[in-house]
């Protein structure tokens, strides 16, 4: 009987290294398994605003200018024959116009030839489509100072109507109006801007699914926008359900749809008939894996090529056999603590009482700027970037993250100091605060581990300042965290955001604008702030098409920022990106990360 | 007894509704910026709200709470479950398309679950109190105690981590392009019967390839549930005075045990091996994310997540429907065990 056992044992370990000897080949060299976590949201290049979905629009449909292998500063044609500059005659009328001339020869993926027809008729499909909490409104800023398509039948019609609700005759008024900015003479596309819009190219670049051109007929064909001027109130603010294009596919990128199964994986197979060369890898599978251990072991064992790894759990695979860990890789991304300067306190818990009287804070508590830097001076930046972090990241310098025009690494920030801290809370609410003391909850929503740091953080320095500050972190779904902000209810509250294009534009509108995204957030005394102080920078900014002034304009605004503590500019993390070290060809492009572009890829 | 099932078939739809009304009326406790966050995942895509009132107008989400409702069975009546936002379909499709990997996953377990569970459980009471006994009951309590995320991630860790015979999902890559082909043809989405039925047994082998290891962490846990069951009905089935009688008669000890006590003992395992497969049917979410399986347990958990309510009512309705259909089913076993027992 030990006998046996021992033989069985011995046998078991003998199969066992076998077994992991085998798993270092290269596995399925004309397939490339990407394993990450990002459910896909939509295939719809107009429709889908998240990077999962991202990934897979910037591998089948292509837009008509691309960045020069991730250089967020260097462009190349890709549908267009030329990219625009002033140089070429291409950006002319004061960078009012952009002509694009469109490539001859390319074909998508049905076998249907690109026409400038095709270029024309996507752009304003885009713009008719605008669904809620999608990608147009990037566009609308540069084509008609506008949000939303709202915004310009509000223009048109000169009242506010939902677009859902145009006549045919309103659609036809509201589309003609949609249809001068874009223009098609003989080969070319050509765009007229109102005013001068200088990261209009950022915006319809490759990686930017709402740049991505479709074929007309077979969007036609599919059921999407007819083409007719008549119609935007049918085809506008789909739900995914009523989107033709929720779940197929087809442009003329390097890689075609073969299947998608909805929380499971997508397939996609090389495009045989590209019009550059056709790509190296065959096939193309991404997996859905949410159990990292799971995605471990598929790395491990070369199933996967390319896995995504929480920050969290890179230890665990910077010493794996035959595995390319890269991190470091410079982030478009800003972590920070927002302070709401007019609290909602009506049935508000966070607030506790309400009122400065040491058991609670009035709705106006982050109004008084010594409050503001008093909190500001609370943050161990230092620890957090080493110890939550764990070293991957830096503190922010303001709402312009690096490497974008107007950063500076040199910029004033805020640097962890209680005593600094001590002397503005003690001049807050002309030192009432510091008598009285008060207490209030931040909340954060669970499993964001990160924002429960940075909470806790504060909660254990500032209650170390003056016993009488009392702070409670709290965690709540997202679904109530969402609802706090919306309602005006956070007191202090983290959020990030993410680069929609490389431009700071796209930074400070929704941080400092007054009514930017999260800037609006913070309530009726930061908006008149804003609109004194921030709004009239960022107009200028906007309008400048000067290098060196725009650049000028943004250290004035990240100044501002700083001056008057607008806000916590708690971190700029870096990326990091874990392969196989049989994948050849990768280089990082922060505007598409965390996605991949398999063209360039190989094995 | 077809009077008896006829009759609780018929109210199935009254429960189901009693059921989604509840459920629904649950989901609307929370405020309309509440349920935004089904469509509103991450605070970044408020770049793209124009106005966040017209978007809960969008869907419906202010609209009182018996209009939402209404629109809801309105579609229900016409076959139309509504649109789960977290599954990206509709949810009869939604469903349909997990419905095979949780049924294949939960009928393969039944079998060593029920057998071994059941098999042991007797010999371990026919032992009673001697090192047999012992043994099969220390392991009982090591399965019973394991929580399945450990075991299942140990399993993963030995089978696919070292040895590379187990590997996680329903197939290989090659195996999922053939299943896919048009040469294949879906029967029931169940790849084991389907490779069966196209007579490609390479699929067969693929499929249970993948389905050994998510079988053994669910078998490990009910295994030892079922098997304690069996062991205590048994010792008590045991000690009766028919099974006495029965010895004093001269029976051999075999037709004793296996014949009159095993019956009579099975009674309350049929009882809980009706709550395990309907635990089993359901889907098991640690099962499901470790072996990367896609079936309802994620379904399900995603939609409550998200507060996604076809998602959540359309899970319940299908889950009581299977609740219901088991009772029956067990209710039919013990007439069918034991025709003592009239089904009236």
């Amino acid at each position: 009987m030990k006998r046996s056992l021992v033989f069985l044992f011995t046998l078991f370990l003998v199969i066992s290294l076998f077994s992991v000897a085998g798993a270092q080949d290269v596995n399925n060299p004309d397939t490339m398994v990407e394993v990450n976590m990002g459910t896909i949201n939509s295939l719809d290049p107009h429709f889908q605003y998240d990077t999962a979905s991202a990934e897979v629009v910037d591998n089948v449909y292509e837009n008509l200018i691309m960045f020069d292998k991730g250089d967020i500063n260097t462009f190349l044609p890709l549908l267009a024959t030329e990219v625009p500059t002033k140089e070429n005659n291409l950006i002319r009328d004061n960078g009012t116009t952009y002509e694009f001339p469109i490539r001859e020869g390319v074909t998508f993926q049905n076998g249907n030839p690109l026409t400038p027809e095709d270029v024309k008729y996507s752009f304003l499909r885009a713009l008719i489509q605008d669904r809620d909490g999608g990608p147009v409104w990037m566009i609308y800023e540069p084509l008609f100072q506008k949000g939303s398509l709202g915004g310009v039948v509000k223009e048109v019609l000169g009242e506010e109507k939902n677009p859902k609700d145009l006549t045919a005759a309103e659609s036809e008024e509201v589309y003609a109006y949609l249809e001068k900015a874009i223009e098609v003479t003989d080969n070319s596309v050509i765009f007229h801007l109102p005013k001068a819009y200088p990261p209009f190219l950022s915006i319809i670049v490759k990686g930017n699914g709402l740049g991505a051109i479709l074929d007309k007929e077979w969007t036609i064909a599919q059921g999407g926008w007819d083409g007719q001027a008549d119609s935007i109130a049918k085809y506008t603010n789909p739900t995914k359900e009523e989107d033709p294009l929720f779940s197929t596919m087809n442009g003329t990128g390097p890689y075609q749809l073969v299947e998608w199964v909805n929380g499971e994986e997508i397939v996609m197979s090389r495009n045989d008939n590209y019009w550059r060369e056709p790509a190296s890898i065959k096939k193309v599978i991404i997996k859905l894996v949410n159990e990292w251990s799971t995605r471990k072991l598929m790395l491990q064992r070369g199933d996967a090529d390319i896995v995504y790894v929480d920050k969290q759990y890179l230890s665990q695979v910077e010493n794996m056999d035959g595995v390319k860990v890269i991190t470091g890789l410079p982030n478009i991304y800003m972590g920070v603590g927002l302070m709401n300067y007019n609290i909602v306190t009506e049935g508000n818990p966070d607030v506790h009482s309400g009122k400065l009287d040491g058991n609670g804070i009035p709705g106006n508590f982050f109004s008084d700027i010594d409050v503001r830097k008093g909190f500001l001076y609370s943050m161990n930046y230092d620890a957090f970037v080493n110890d939550v972090l764990e070293g991957d990241g830096q503190q922010g310098k303001g709402p312009i993250p690096e490497p974008l025009m107007g950063y500076q690494p040199d910029s004033m920030t805020y640097n962890f100091d209680l005593d600094k801290a001590k002397e503005h809370f003690e001049k807050a609410f002309g030192g009432e605060l510091w008598d009285k003391g008060f207490e209030l909850t931040i909340l954060y929503n669970t499993g964001n581990d990160v924002r429960k740091s940075a909470a806790d953080m504060i909660k254990y320095y500032v209650e170390q300042i003056n016993p009488k500050f009392k702070i409670n972190v709290r965690g709540i779904q997202w679904a109530s965290y969402l609802d706090k902000l919306i309602a005006h209810k956070f007191t202090l509250g983290f959020i990030a955001w993410g680069a929609d294009y490389a431009d700071p534009h796209n930074f400070v509108v929704p941080f400092v604008s007054s009514d930017g995204t999260y800037g609006g957030f913070k309530g009726e005394d930061y908006a008149k702030f804003a609109q004194k102080n921030v709004d009239p920078l960022i107009e200028k900014g906007i309008s400048s098409t000067d290098p060196a002034e725009r650049e000028d304009i943004y250290r004035q605004i990240q100044k501002q920022a700083y001056d008057n503590a607008t806000d916590i500019y708690l971190y700029q993390p870096t990326a990091q990106v874990i392969m196989r070290d049989w994948v050849k060809g990768w280089y990082y492009d922060p505007i598409r990360d965390p996605g991949q572009y398999f063209y360039d890829l190989s094995k | 007894m077809i009077a008896y099932i006829i009759r609780r078939l018929l109210i199935l739809p009254v429960i189901l509704f009693g059921v989604s009304l509840l459920i629904f009326s649950m989901i609307m406790m929370l405020g309309p910026y509440q349920r935004l966050s089904t469509y509103i995942t991450d605070p970044a895509q408020l770049k793209g709200v124009d106005d966040v009132e017209l978007l809960i107008a969008k869907y419906g989400l202010d609209d009182p709470w018996y209009q939402q409702y209404g629109r809801w069975i309105g579609g229900v009546l016409t076959g139309d479950f509504g649109w789960s936002e977290s599954a990206g379909a509709p949810v009869t499709k939604a469903i349909a398309e997990r419905f095979p990997a949780t049924i294949e996953l939960a009928l393969l377990s039944l079998i060593p679950v029920i057998l071994g569970g059941v098999v042991l459980g007797v010999i371990s009471a026919v032992h009673h109190n001697k090192i047999i006994d012992h043994t099969i009951r220390i392991f009982a309590v090591i399965g019973w105690s394991f929580p399945s995320f450990v075991f299942g991630l140990l399993v993963l860790m030995i089978f696919y981590g070292v040895l590379g015979w187990l590997p996680p999902g329903r197939l290989s890559n090659w195996a999922t392009e053939i299943v896919r082909s048009a040469d294949f043809i879906n029967y029931t989405g169940l790849y084991i019967l389907d490779g069966i039925l196209n007579l490609n047994f390479s699929i067969v082998l693929d499929a249970i390839r993948h389905l050994i290891a998510p079988v053994i962490t669910i078998s490990i846990l009910w295994w030892a549930f079922i098997l304690r069951i069996t062991r205590s009905n048994m010792l008590e089935t045991l000690r009766k005075d028919y099974i006495r009688t029965a010895r004093a008669k001269g029976l051999a000890d075999n037709i004793v045990v296996y014949k009159h006590a095993v019956r009579n003992a099975l009674i309350p395992v049929v009882t809980v091996a009706g709550q395990m497969v309907l635990g089993l049917a359901g889907g098991l979410v640690i099962v499901e994310s470790i072996f990367n399986i896609r079936g309802l347990g994620q379904f399900m958990a995603n939609a409550a997540q998200q507060l996604d309510y076809p998602g959540v009512l359309g899970g319940a309705l299908y889950f009581g429907f299977l609740l219901i259909l088991i009772n029956l089913l067990v209710d039919v076993s013990y007439a069918v065990i034991d025709p003592r027992i009239r089904l009236e």
